[in-house]
């Protein structure tokens, strides 16, 4: 275990000497907080990416929706709805999924514009989303596409979490019931009629505070390994 | 504003006060707010610690308990604020805990935002004044202006603003030719007749016809000879509804209006007053008069449901409405008297016919129990006249209940015999109950110190005053029990979701207004009416008469009129309303009746009539 951590450091370090003067330099640059922070001390922005589909390597990003958790309270003067200007056309499937028009993507500026403008929000933070695989995915190649760099952010997995919980106390998981609605509805939180990249990453800090408040409910006083695992 | 968080928007300004913020203010409540999430059972805010935000309930509930009796003060659901106290005070540390009473999602709104929403809109700033008065007034010139006054305008008018030239006077010993001239010249129909500067008649065209040229009068007789001596006179601050009634009851056509300091003001005429009104109140009072049997005036108090309806839908205030409405009553009662002394022959001694309870405070809001009493003169002999008075007493009590004005449960009418006595038995009564104040003489008192008299000689209730005047305000043991009596009916807490919360954290499904509502603001006001003398009997007049009072500051007393009048007019709406659904009308309100903007109001007028209650029980060390 500390080998692992001791390694993943090690990795930083050597991505930060190697991001030097790379827009993503301040990802690595700021350290990162201790597995053993108690929740409270620790930032995390909750993200939710709009994607035209979900393979990476087909499908493009349309908007970022992100806000920042601090003292476990969302904080929404730091909070940021972008959009980004896909390289395909994307007329006929994006406006079914999405509500932005082809219009306002036209005029957005381009996706290595964009990330350059969120690696200074993600420095430092834990980055919290509902099935976070997918924006990782996404994230990870288009790191590799604008930077040549690798896309390494601490996160949490508020559908990982549920998931653990579930399991834990023996449910069986029936299909669907980790969806994003159907997890909040179990914590009584508000269902969103709107799902804009913004109120889908609210929707997920929303859902993490409540989980660690469930999890508080049970072992007391949280650190950031109990919410991470 | 980010058009992605429109549905937050949505949310806060679907609740009051958030409502009252405008379109500008938006961009930075939403780029300030903060928001958490707390699980059932969980203190969001512990009592003396410092609390940094307004709390908005989003989802879940929230219960607000006291630090040191940890009674449940509040409960609070989606859309509703905790917090306040401790964002009202220089040191921001919370006053109460407040305990998550389900999974809960907060919104927070720093203390330096909400201060500066507070500077910039006064509307906003209202809802969070302590007292909650500011509020209830603002809540009045709310509901007055979107009221459509046009129909009211004219009957609830002063006379005062009515009268529209000055009083055309003549000195006795005029002679009926001067007369007939000075009417001309100033193209009047009637001149007040005046004996050195005081009212000594009235002369009219129609006394010129009927009198003077019917009978080939003498030109030169004087005009005492033919005008109405000592004429029915009403004061200029009544209300134009008032002159109408007065004229219909006494089928008369002129009515001088006199000041306060007893000057002549003028004269209102009943085709001046006619030709503006358009309410039924005045036609229904001169049709109970027209009337000849108990069926008839029944039939006639029958359209007293509608006759609510129009005030309310008009835009009437409670105290007029109050007052239209027991005008009825008191047209029936003074009908039936009438009716009585034609079947039974005039009274053998004088008498007044008293109204007591809501009559005598012309606060009826529909037909509903009579209490009344009969007040004879000291002439009265038992043996002689007993069966007379026993006699209009029964008939004119039966009347009343065929109309509606059903038999008082307790007897408090005149055919009990025990409320048809003479004056010197009821002056032995009142210092009776002043000065022995057990159960039963305090709840007599809070009957009958309200009194009011209908028809008859109203000079035999002076006796009556001058005793309550001079024994009650220096006996501090009655008015102790007065007040131990006024804080038996305490107004709930407030509401959560569909129930009426009351003390104990005990809840109740509907809101007795009556019992819970008004009942504890006439108590105190009768209160405050005997200790300064005040002879009004109207809960509203009481409380704007220009006094010191021990009992009651007069800012206090402002806030308790703001209290009583909203939650009245909440009351006559629902009556309203349910008589419009066909159903009878009652006093108790359903939470779920009620919009957000009325729930936050009524629980201010709660807290204010609590505040003035605790602040009564500690002065008299009660409690």
């Amino acid at each position: 275990m500390w080998e692992v951590l001791k390694g993943l450091g090690l990795r930083r370090r050597w991505l930060a000497y190697k991001a030097a003067g790379n827009p993503m330099a301040p990802l690595y640059a700021t350290p990162r907080p201790s597995p053993w922070t108690p929740l409270e001390d620790v930032e995390f922005v909750a993200l939710d990416l709009e994607t035209t589909g979900l393979s990476p390597g087909k499908h493009e990003i349309v908007s970022i929706g992100w806000i920042v958790i601090r003292n476990m309270n969302l904080v929404y003067a730091e909070r940021g709805h972008w959009l980004v200007c896909p390289e395909q056309d994307v007329t006929g499937e994006s406006a079914v999924i999405h509500t932005l028009t082809d219009d306002q993507l036209a005029e957005a500026p381009p996706l290595c514009d964009a990330l350059e403008n969120l690696f200074p929000v993600l420095a430092g933070r834990v980055l919290i989303a509902h099935h976070v695989k997918v924006e990782r995915s996404f994230l990870k190649r288009a790191c590799k596409t604008c930077f040549e760099l690798p896309f390494q952010v601490p996160a949490v997995d508020t559908l990982e979490l549920e998931k653990r919980t579930l399991l834990r106390r023996g449910d069986h998981i029936k299909p669907g019931a980790l969806r994003l609605d159907a997890v909040r509805a179990r914590y009584n939180l508000p269902r969103y009629k709107s799902h804009n990249a913004l109120m889908d990453a609210i929707a997920a800090g929303e859902l993490f505070l409540a989980q660690a408040a469930e999890r508080a409910g049970r072992k007391g006083k949280l650190k950031l390994r109990d919410v991470s695992r | 504003m980010d058009i992605e968080l429109i549905e937050i928007r949505d949310f806060l300004t679907q609740h009051h006060p958030f409502d009252l913020l405008p379109d500008e203010a938006w961009d930075r409540v939403l780029s300030t707010i903060e928001s958490s999430y707390s699980r059932r059972g969980q203190v969001v805010l512990e009592a003396g610690e410092p609390c940094e935000y307004l709390y908005i309930v989003r989802t879940g509930a929230v219960e607000t308990r006291s630090p040191e009796d940890d009674q449940v003060l509040a409960r609070l659901s989606a859309g509703e604020c905790f917090g306040v106290h401790a964002l009202l005070n220089p040191e921001r540390k919370a006053v109460n805990r407040a305990t998550a009473l389900e999974d809960s999602l907060f919104y927070m709104l720093p203390a330096d935002e909400f201060e500066a929403l507070r500077r910039a809109y006064k509307q906003f700033a209202y809802f969070f004044a302590p007292l909650g008065a500011e509020r209830l007034r603002d809540a009045h010139t709310h509901a007055n202006v979107s009221g459509d006054r046009d129909q009211l305008g004219f009957i609830t008018s002063k006379i005062e603003d009515l009268l529209q030239r000055e009083p055309v006077v003549i000195d006795m010993g005029t002679s009926v030719r001067d007369v007939a001239q000075k009417m001309r010249e100033n193209n009047v129909s009637s001149l007040l007749v005046c004996d050195d500067k005081e009212l000594g008649g009235i002369v009219t065209e129609r006394d010129l016809r009927d009198r003077v040229v019917a009978d080939a009068l003498s030109f030169d007789a004087p005009v005492e000879k033919i005008m109405t001596p000592n004429p029915i006179t009403l004061n200029a601050n009544a209300l134009a509804f008032d002159a109408l009634v007065t004229m219909s009851q006494n089928n008369i056509r002129h009515l001088p209006i006199v000041r306060d300091n007893g000057d002549l003001a003028g004269v209102i005429t009943n085709s001046s007053l006619v030709q503006h009104q358009s309410t039924s109140a005045v036609y229904m009072v001169g049709d109970i008069h027209k009337r000849d049997t108990f069926e008839g005036i029944a039939e006639v108090v029958d359209r007293l449901p509608q006759l609510l309806c129009t005030l309310i839908e008009a835009g009437a205030n409670a105290y007029t409405t109050g007052h239209i409405v027991t005008s009825i009553a008191d047209a029936a009662t003074t009908r039936l008297l009438k009716l009585a002394e034609q079947k039974f022959g005039p009274p053998p001694v004088p008498y007044v016919w008293g109204a007591s309870g809501s009559q005598a405070r012309h606060e009826q809001t529909s037909t509903g129990d009579q209490d009344n009493c009969m007040i004879i003169d000291d002439s009265y002999d038992p043996d002689q006249h007993g069966e007379y008075f026993k006699a209009v007493a029964n008939f004119v009590n039966d009347g009343l209940h065929a109309c509606g004005y059903i038999h008082c449960p307790g007897d408090v009418m005149a055919r009990t015999d025990e409320w048809r006595q003479p004056v010197s038995v009821w002056k032995d009564y009142f210092s009776k109950w002043i000065d022995e104040p057990e159960p039963k003489a305090l709840m007599l008192s809070s009957i009958f110190f309200d009194l009011r008299g209908v028809w008859g000689d109203m000079s035999l209730l002076e006796p009556l005053r001058e005793i309550i005047a001079e024994k009650a305000p220096l006996n501090r043991l009655f008015i102790v029990h007065m007040v131990g009596n006024a804080l038996t009916h305490t107004p709930p807490l407030g509401f959560f979701r569909n129930f009426v919360m009351i003390r104990g954290g005990e809840h109740d499904d509907t809101f007795d207004m009556k019992l819970s509502g008004v009942v504890p603001v006439v108590d105190i006001a009768r209160i405050v009416a005997l200790e300064s003398r005040i002879s009004a009997s109207n809960t509203f007049e009481r409380l704007s008469t220009q006094i010191d009072s021990k009992v009651l500051s007069s800012s206090g007393r402002r806030d308790l009129l703001d209290a009583y009048e909203f939650i009245s007019i909440t009351r006559l709406e629902h009556q309203v309303k349910q008589i419009r659904r066909g159903d009878a009308p009652d006093n108790y309100l359903k939470p779920e009746e009620l919009s957000n903007f009325e729930r936050s109001h009524l629980r201010d007028a709660f807290s204010v009539i609590k505040t003035i209650q605790s602040a009564m029980a500690n002065s008299y060390s009660i409690g």
